[in-house]
């Protein structure tokens, strides 16, 4: 009797045939990419998204063509970070327009499309049973997207990834191993401790993983003029990668955060910090090219 | 998912697909060998796990995955009173990927009615690009 493998096909319907196209969209709309980096952590709340559009913007400044997909369905919020809550979607020579933000990003995300007074929510016919479905449907929105958009030249591709260990692992396996990972953490050891599972079940994937960024090292405090202690720090927990940099944090920062602006070109510490990750970065992406004939 | 005739060990092809009623997708798959027919009946929660990938069941796709945002687009404002799109404007628009597109074009025409047209045809949708630094 004929095994699966023995026959071609599904006989009908052509699921496989239809999840390779999709694959293969994917891979031509992104052909113009020169370097795929998951900005993760597996904790949520330790400023991926912050640090991500901050990154793409001193790679940016560095001359660098940079783009931000922000996979976070359920939280977007680089449209917000990037001051692009209300521009739309329109349709472009070679697919979707890139919509870019007033340093010269591209940002790609819901938010732009959805109102922050709505939860993002899925059709279906199911109904009720969202946790037998919902991740394989996410997975599919953001390919459609990947798929969708005219990513044009880049130098970077920024993909902001929602919080869990699980999920770092899940866009690992779904963005491939052209992608590498740079993790963010808190000084904290509860921080670190949900970071150094996502090290471990990084371990299991072909991806590359650049290092970690100790993000909200302390904060800036501008009646001390001094950086000042945030978080315990003990260093406990190696995580075992190279840390790429340390980031304070800045209420300024955060305030222009929320009015969707980045006021960048200033001697304040976390901007020279963030400019000194995004050198490390490039230095570090650049002596080891990731294999892009996966 | 792939279904073989045991008595002629040969591939079932599939047949007839009939349109999902409450979530049920019923395939019909026969043997072109002997003629055997017989029939897949899906249940809401296999529909929905295998339209979650984004394709399609059936040959035509009669289980065609919607807008995954119907929800949310229910409580939006939707279109705007008023805006007319042009074949040529409707046609670009073919590019937005279709589970994205109902939101752009609800953000458009709120581009367009900001503006004062009172119709989206190609120049409307460049000048929107432009405007939006794209």
């Amino acid at each position: 009797m004929k095994s699966y493998y023995d026959i071609t096909g599904d006989g009908g319907s052509n699921i496989l045939e239809q999840v390779g196209a999709i694959q293969a969209a994917i891979a031509e709309k992104l052909a113009g990419v020169k370097y795929r980096i998951a900005i993760g952590s597996g904790k949520g709340g330790v400023g991926k998204s912050t640090l991500t559009r901050q990154l793409a913007t001193a790679l940016r400044q560095r001359g660098n063509a940079c783009a931000i997909l922000d996979a976070d369905l359920n939280g977007p919020s680089q449209a917000r970070l990037s001051g692009l809550q209300d521009v739309p979607l329109l349709p472009g020579a070679e697919g979707v327009a890139l919509p870019k933000d007033a340093n010269g990003v591209g940002v790609v995300s819901l938010g732009s499309l959805i109102p922050e007074t709505e939860a993002v929510s899925f059709d279906t016919v199911a109904q009720g049973d969202s946790y037998t479905w919902r991740a394989t449907r996410e997975f599919a929105a953001v390919g459609e997207l990947l798929a969708s958009i005219d990513w044009g030249q880049l130098d970077y591709l920024l993909i902001d990834l929602p919080p869990g260990v699980e999920r770092t692992l899940q866009f690992a396996e779904f963005l491939g191993s052209q992608t590498s990972f740079i993790l963010v953490t808190v000084p904290s050891d509860l921080a670190r401790g949900v970071v150094a599972r996502s090290v471990v079940a990084l371990r299991g994937a072909p991806n590359r993983i650049l290092g970690y960024v100790e993000n909200m090292k302390g904060y800036w405090c501008d009646a001390c003029n001094n950086v000042r202690p945030l978080f315990p720090e003990s260093n406990r927990i190696d995580l075992g990668i190279p840390k790429l940099g340390s980031v304070p944090f800045d209420p300024e920062l955060a305030a222009a955060c929320d009015r969707g602006e980045l006021a960048v070109g200033n001697d304040r510490p976390w901007w020279v910090a963030v400019k000194k990750l995004a050198e490390t970065v490039e230095e570090i992406i650049e002596s080891k090219p990731v294999d892009v004939a996966e | 998912m792939k279904f073989l005739c045991v008595p002629c060990d040969k591939p079932m092809q599939l047949l007839q697909a009939t349109p999902p009623d409450r979530g049920s997708v019923s395939l019909v798959y026969s043997c072109d060998a002997c003629g055997y027919e017989f029939a897949m009946l899906t249940n809401p929660h296999e529909t929905q796990v295998v339209t979650s990938l984004g394709v399609t069941l059936g040959k035509d796709g009669v289980a065609e995955s919607k807008c995954p945002f119907t929800g949310v687009l229910a409580e939006m404002e939707t279109a705007e009173d008023g805006i007319r799109w042009t074949a040529g404007a409707q046609e670009r628009m073919s590019s937005v990927p279709e589970f994205v597109r109902p939101m752009a074009r609800s953000g458009i025409e709120k581009y367009a009615k900001d503006q004062g047209y009172a119709e989206i045809d190609e120049k409307v949708l460049a000048e929107a690009r432009s405007h939006f630094g794209m």
